[in-house]
């Protein structure tokens, strides 16, 4: 009888001993978004059960090898105890119970983090190989759409990411608001969140893409709803100022769809070749021969990537991206000023 | 000596079991043409399946009572039996695999196909596995000259549908414009068929192998070689039984 | 034909045939690309397939592995040549490809290869007498000595040796994967797998991707193989037979195993493959060739897991010995049975998710492009009603053996046999049930995670059942800790750990934080360690006296046990801290600002302190093989029947047929036998 006070006591104790161990361990980032709050306390429950179940199993089968170790000298068997049958119905229905409670809590929980404000701001997000491109609501005054490859939002409001992508699957994760979100070739996955603490975060691909995966992210900026105001209008008056000239309008589609994840402008090494100096440049190509970037083999390389490779640069395959023959004629226009 | 009914017995339930067979074969044309009632074409084709697998294949010999001294021909048969068995139990996850696939892809929509044709080919899958049951019942009575001739009926049978499906179905539905490479529709229909034309062809290699054993006097006696080369063909029929009615007639055409 | 050769011999051949074969790869090379290419994929293929092939000649002259491994060679050649010279005919535009053959070659080759080896090691040499019509003898004598092993065996304890050689082989390679990128990892920032470093046409992060991809496929692969051995060398002495049901069909799933682990390999020089072992498309779809090496190689190696399954059901269901009814079958039996009935069908399905990718690259099948009408998430769904299943059979004859062993060293009954015994039937069938709570995040429908969620968390019940059996079992025993006694208590450990973070895994919010971070990372390692790699050390240790009538060093073994088991803890415990504070899976590099490095950097050292202890396992292995201390005898006092007669066993398991006389697990119970063997009974 004694034997099970002493474990009963020492499972008490030791649940206690691993749940501190577990919290003071640091171990979620800071909370940042309304969807985080259910989620952390649902963690909590569980790393309590845990501590719990962890200790209950741990601490009979410590104490067995202490107390219940062959003694030196005795060779027979031990008490012939084959089950119990009432034991054993209680540590299945027990457990069943347990188990369909925390898969209702988890239910419940679930739906919390899925509260839906239909006031939420609507961000296009798209995601390509290796970076992220967010399109935000079209001005109602002037119809522009600000499009870049950083994430702002307001604090305090819920943003709805209305998400795609342009060739594998990527994920949309940022630690703090906890949630996370696939973006799949040729559907649309949504996400909510509401930021609840201002900051600069980032958002990091949470699924392999290949290559640059460990790469790919951008930056995620939670200010306030003034301050957010002030970037989009400072955004769309970029956007207005450099839509005037073709390279103005080139450098924005640059940014906004992620070019620089591959092609440096200032002459580093990447993926893809480097545009710094590189209009009117001789390239060699993957197949020995050598051609002059002039404007048509720049737009060729847009248009139809694959058809000629520049050598060293055989393995990568940059995607074909759709743009019109406008965008890819500013688009040159931009990278010729790169020199 | 396997254990058998009356010679006579089994050859008429064979020949009753393939009308009832053919008979539902053309209840579900019907069924698919006037009302497309997809819950109707999946009872009938369970109803062929379990027809097939009990009279054809006779499963219930896996719950063979006597089967002589552990050692003996009998109980390792019945061994063997049992392994020929998880075997198509492993293999039908392939082909439900297939069909998930097709349920996901395509829905209640289906490729256009050339139905007579589709007819056709399973008319002739069915006959085919008729007479393998004949063949076998035959060589189970000792009869080796019928066991040839009808196994050999078999393969010719076998053989063309299997040219049908390859060199005919296929022609005229890439002429059509359905490809492997044409969208959902042509990717699941290549690859079902495809998947069921091979294992046609092992099924063919197969009986094959025991027309030529036959032949040689080797199952005059002992014939479980034959009864696992017709429970493999007679599950390559039952695999067709399913995948006939879901390309062929459940769905609305997508063109 | 006497074989005289020696390891040293193995090793010098395996030298020159290395030098011989890049030579040959680098000439080639040079004909086709007009460039030398050193660090390239042709010189290093050739290089290291001569190599191995000319090891094995040098070990064991030219038959059994060796000739299969040729005939493989030559197979994938002719294969390739056959596809590329109609390609020439057809008139195709890419005859050759980057890696000499275009990707088609590479494939139908690959797969020449396959049934090359096959033919070559001469495993269905017997069926292809019998299709025409010639009998052969029931059994094969096998040479002397250790040469058996190289070649086709029909003995289950010969080809139970073979997967578990195999599967250690395997883990050494895909351990030292690990270490490489561990290497890497444990400092943010690129160190050595720069963008500019580049080996076998790949870049750093591209050669960092194949590594962990490969480190995946092969360990699962040596867990496959690993469990094979242990199920394939106990199971017919357990049930007391004297073989399996099916021993050809025994040894061709042994070895159709070996030249798809060639396959894998390939593919680090073909390209490698950026996807990791799950192997998603669309990237998969757009990955180098060696993606078509890793399809290939696991759908290969898939035929090895459902035929040997195959056998071992059959084995149970016919085969045992007279007065073994179900409830008195030893509890690892019923975890081989709940094993192979989950390996013999779901394995179809990663074949089949693997076969549609194969055909969407080569003839653009859109099953899963999204621009032909195809659904990306489709693949996940096929491919993990697999894999999750396929977890159980990692890890269920593990916890078999635990099961199996408590009882031996505590000298009590398994408590609850009955209720152990269901519990792994009832885990088997549930994890058929959950597949999709690896797919919370991936667009699937939103409502369908809740119920995945309730059945997910569902399969807690029956686990919970045997670990509070075991607990159950150990209280008021008496206790002893021989090595492998202490590796399954370290499984019990380890393994509670696994099941314990699984839950919040399974409930959909908090997963939404924890999927594709290191913190799931930590959870199988905790769960495969617990279920699989513990156990088996613990099996090894236990049934090695039974193979071979001696023991393995205990000094070392449970230097093995004490070196691996904090440094595993170390290890996982980081990994899930990691995970929680924003590691994400599968990258090469993470950002300093995470503040993750002095973590990582301790991860590292963990893992090379776990290969350590490997290593030393590996040395006490080999040489207690010769010169162990002798144990011939019931070394456990077991009451198991193969305890039962000397080690090491009789060719045919047990001169004397023996029969179940009571219960199996009856220690304390006065008089009480578990089996009698026919001599014994009086007339």
């Amino acid at each position: 009888m004694r034997h099970y006070v002493t474990v009963g006591i020492l499972v008490i104790v030791m649940t206690v001993l691993t749940y501190i161990g577990l919290n003071s361990a640091g171990l979620m980032p800071l909370a940042a978004s309304a969807q985080a709050g259910p989620i952390d306390r649902l963690w909590n429950l569980e790393m309590i059960t845990i501590s719990f179940l962890f200790s209950l199993i741990v601490v009979p089968m410590v104490y067995s090898l202490v107390v219940f170790r062959r003694r030196k000298g005795d060779t027979t068997d031990a008490e012939h105890v084959e089950g119990n049958t009432r034991l054993e119905i209680t540590w299945t229905v027990l457990p069943l119970f347990l188990v369909m409670i925390f898969a209702y809590l988890g239910s419940a929980n679930l739906a919390e983090t899925r509260r839906v404000d239909p006031e939420a701001m609507i961000v296009k997000v798209t995601g390509i190989q290796w970076s992220w491109k967010f399109e935000y609501p079209a001005d109602p005054a002037t119809g522009l759409t600000v499009v870049s490859d950083e994430l702002h939002i307001p604090v305090g409001k819920q943003v709805l990411l209305r998400m795609t992508s342009m060739d594998v699957i990527h994920s949309f994760w940022v630690p703090e608001f906890r949630v996370k979100q696939d973006l799949v070739p040729g559907r649309i996955t949504e996400l909510r969140i509401t930021p609840t603490v201002e900051g600069d975060y980032k958002v990091r691909c949470a699924e392999l893409c290949g290559t640059s995966h460990a790469y790919m992210e951008k930056p995620v900026i939670v200010t306030s709803e003034a301050d957010f105001t002030a970037w989009m209008m400072e955004q769309l008056a970029l956007a207005e100022e450099l839509a005037a000239t073709p390279e103005g309008a080139g450098q924005l589609l640059v940014s906004a769809n992620g070019c620089a994840a591959c092609h440096s402008i200032n002459g580093a090494p990447g993926i893809g070749p480097t545009w710094f100096g590189l209009f009117g440049s001789e390239v060699e190509l993957s197949d020995g021969t050598t051609v002059v970037a002039d404007e048509a083999y720049l737009a060729e390389s847009i248009r139809a990537p694959q058809v000629k490779i520049v050598a060293g640069f055989e393995t990568q395959l940059m995607p074909t991206y759709g743009f019109t023959d406008e965008q890819i004629a500013n688009i040159v226009a931009y990278i010729k000023t790169l020199r | 000596m396997t254990q058998t009914h009356d010679k006579r017995f089994m050859l008429t339930q064979g020949v009753f079991i393939f009308i009832y067979l053919a008979v539902l074969t053309g209840l579900e044309f019907f069924i698919a043409v006037a009302f497309n009632a997809v819950p109707l074409l999946v009872v009938v084709a369970l109803v062929k399946a379990a027809l097939v697998a009990y009279y054809y294949m006779h499963v219930y010999k896996l719950n063979a009572e006597h089967e002589g001294e552990e050692g003996s021909y009998e109980y390792k048969s019945g061994t063997n039996r049992l392994g020929l068995w998880l075997f198509l139990i492993s293999d039908s996850f392939v082909f439900g695999g297939l069909m998930i696939m097709r349920v996901n892809l395509l829905g209640l929509t289906r490729p256009e196909l050339n139905q007579f044709l589709g007819l056709g080919v399973t008319a002739v899958l069915l006959i085919s596995s008729f007479f393998m049951n004949r063949g076998e019942t035959l060589i189970n009575n000792g009869d080796r000259k019928g066991f040839l001739a009808n196994t050999a009926i078999t393969f010719v049978l076998g053989l063309g549908f299997l040219l049908g499906v390859v060199l005919v179905e296929w022609r005229l539905a890439i002429e059509e414009g359905l490809t492997p490479s044409s969208g959902p529709a042509g990717a699941a229909f290549f690859m079902m068929t495809g998947m069921h034309a091979f294992h046609v062809f092992t099924g063919l290699i197969l009986l094959a192998i025991v027309w030529l054993n036959g032949r040689r006097g080797l199952y005059d006696q002992k014939n479980y070689p034959v009864e696992a080369a017709a429970v493999y063909w007679h599950f390559v029929d039952v695999v067709w039984i399913f995948f006939y009615p879901a390309l062929y007639l459940i769905g609305t055409v997508i063109g | 034909m006497r074989n005289t050769n020696t390891l040293g011999r193995g090793l010098l051949l395996l030298v020159i045939g290395g030098v011989l074969g890049y030579g040959i790869g680098l000439g080639i090379d040079l004909l086709v690309s007009g460039t030398l290419n050193f660090s390239g994929s042709v010189a290093s293929a050739f290089g290291l397939l001569l190599a191995v092939t000319a090891f094995f000649f040098g070990l064991y002259g030219y038959r059994g592995i060796t000739r299969g491994l040729v005939w493989q060679v030559v197979g994938t050649l002719l294969g390739g040549f056959f596809v590329t010279g109609i390609r020439a005919l057809v008139g195709s535009p890419t005859i050759f490809g980057a890696f000499f053959f275009s990707e088609p070659a590479w494939v139908f080759g690959a797969l020449v290869g396959v049934v090359s080896f096959i033919f070559g090691v001469g495993v269905v040499d017997d069926w292809m007498k019998w299709a025409r019509g010639i009998d052969t003898p029931e059994h094969h004598e096998d040479e002397p000595g250790w040469g058996k092993y190289f070649g086709v065996s029909l003995d289950h304890k010969v080809i139970g040796i073979q997967y578990t050689v195999t599967a250690l082989a395997l883990i050494a390679i895909g351990g030292t994967f690990a270490l490489i990128f561990r290497t890497e990892l444990a400092a943010s920032q690129l160190q050595f797998l720069t963008t500019t470093f580049k080996l076998f046409n790949q870049t750093g992060p591209q050669i960092f991707n194949t590594l962990m991809s490969l480190h995946g496929i092969m360990m699962i692969i040596s867990i496959l193989l690993g469990i094979s051995g242990i199920m394939n060398y106990v199971v017919p002495m357990i049930v007391g037979a004297h073989d399996m049901a099916f021993p050809r069909m025994n040894a061709f799933a042994y070895w159709v195993a070996v030249p798809a682990s060639v396959l894998l390999l390939m593919s680090l020089v073909l390209g490698g493959f950026d996807t990791g072992w799950t192997g998603y498309p669309p990237l998969s779809a757009r990955a180098p060739v060696g993606m078509q090496m890793f399809f290939l190689g696991v759908f290969t190696a898939g035929w090895s897991s459902i035929l040997g399954s195959l056998n071992v059901i059959a084995t149970v269901v016919r085969m045992r010995a007279k007065g073994m009814s179900a409830m008195r079958l030893p509890i690892f039996v019923w975890a081989s049975i709940a094993t192979s009935i989950i390996a013999l069908t779901a394995t179809q399905l990663i074949g089949l998710s693997f076969q549609l990718v194969m055909f969407q690259r080569l003839f653009g099948m859109g099953f899963f492009d999204a621009a032909k009408g195809g659904n990306p998430v489709l693949f996940q769904h096929l491919f993990w009603f697999y894999s999750h299943p396929a977890v159980y059979v990692f890890v269920l004859p593990g916890l078999g053996v635990i099961s199996e062993l408590l009882p031996v060293f505590v000298r009590k009954p398994l408590f609850g046999y009955r209720w152990v015994a269901m519990s792994s039937l009832a885990i088997a069938l549930v994890g058929f049930t959950v597949w999709a709570h690896h797919m919370f995040t991936s667009g699937m429908n939103e409502y369908l995670r809740v119920p995945f969620m309730y059945s997910t968390l569902l399969v807690a019940v029956p686990t919970g059942v045997k670990f509070f059996s075991w607990v159950a079992t150990l209280w008021g025993g008496k206790i002893e800790t021989p090595t492998p006694m202490l590796f399954v208590l370290g499984a019990i450990l380890v393994f509670l750990m696994g099941g314990l973070t699984g839950p919040p895994n399974a409930t959909v919010s908090t997963d939404l934080h924890l999927h594709d971070t290191y913190f799931i990372v930590g959870h199988f390692h905790d769960t495969i360690f617990g279920g699989f790699v513990f156990p088996f050390f613990a099996a090894l240790y236990y049934w090695f006296p039974k193979a071979t009538g001696r023991r393995m060093n205990e000094f070392w073994g449970k230097v093995h046990f004490w070196m691996m088991t904090p440094s595993f803890f170390v290890l996982t415990l980081g990994m899930m801290r990691v995970g929680l504070l924003g590691m994400r899976r599968r990258i090469v590099d993470y950002d300093p600002a995470l503040g993750l490095d002095a973590s990582h950097l301790i991860m590292t050292i963990a893992a090379f302190l776990i290969g350590l202890s490997v290593l030393i396992f590996f040395i006490n292995l080999f040489y207690s093989m010769k010169h162990g201390e002798k144990a011939e005898g019931n070394l456990w006092n077991s009451r198991s029947p193969e305890w039962q007669v000397p080690s090491s066993m009789y060719v045919h398991n047990y001169k004397v047929p023996f029969e179940v006389v009571g219960e199996p697990y009856d220690y304390g119970l006065p008089g009480s036998k578990y089996v009698e063997f026919m001599s014994e009974k009086k007339h």
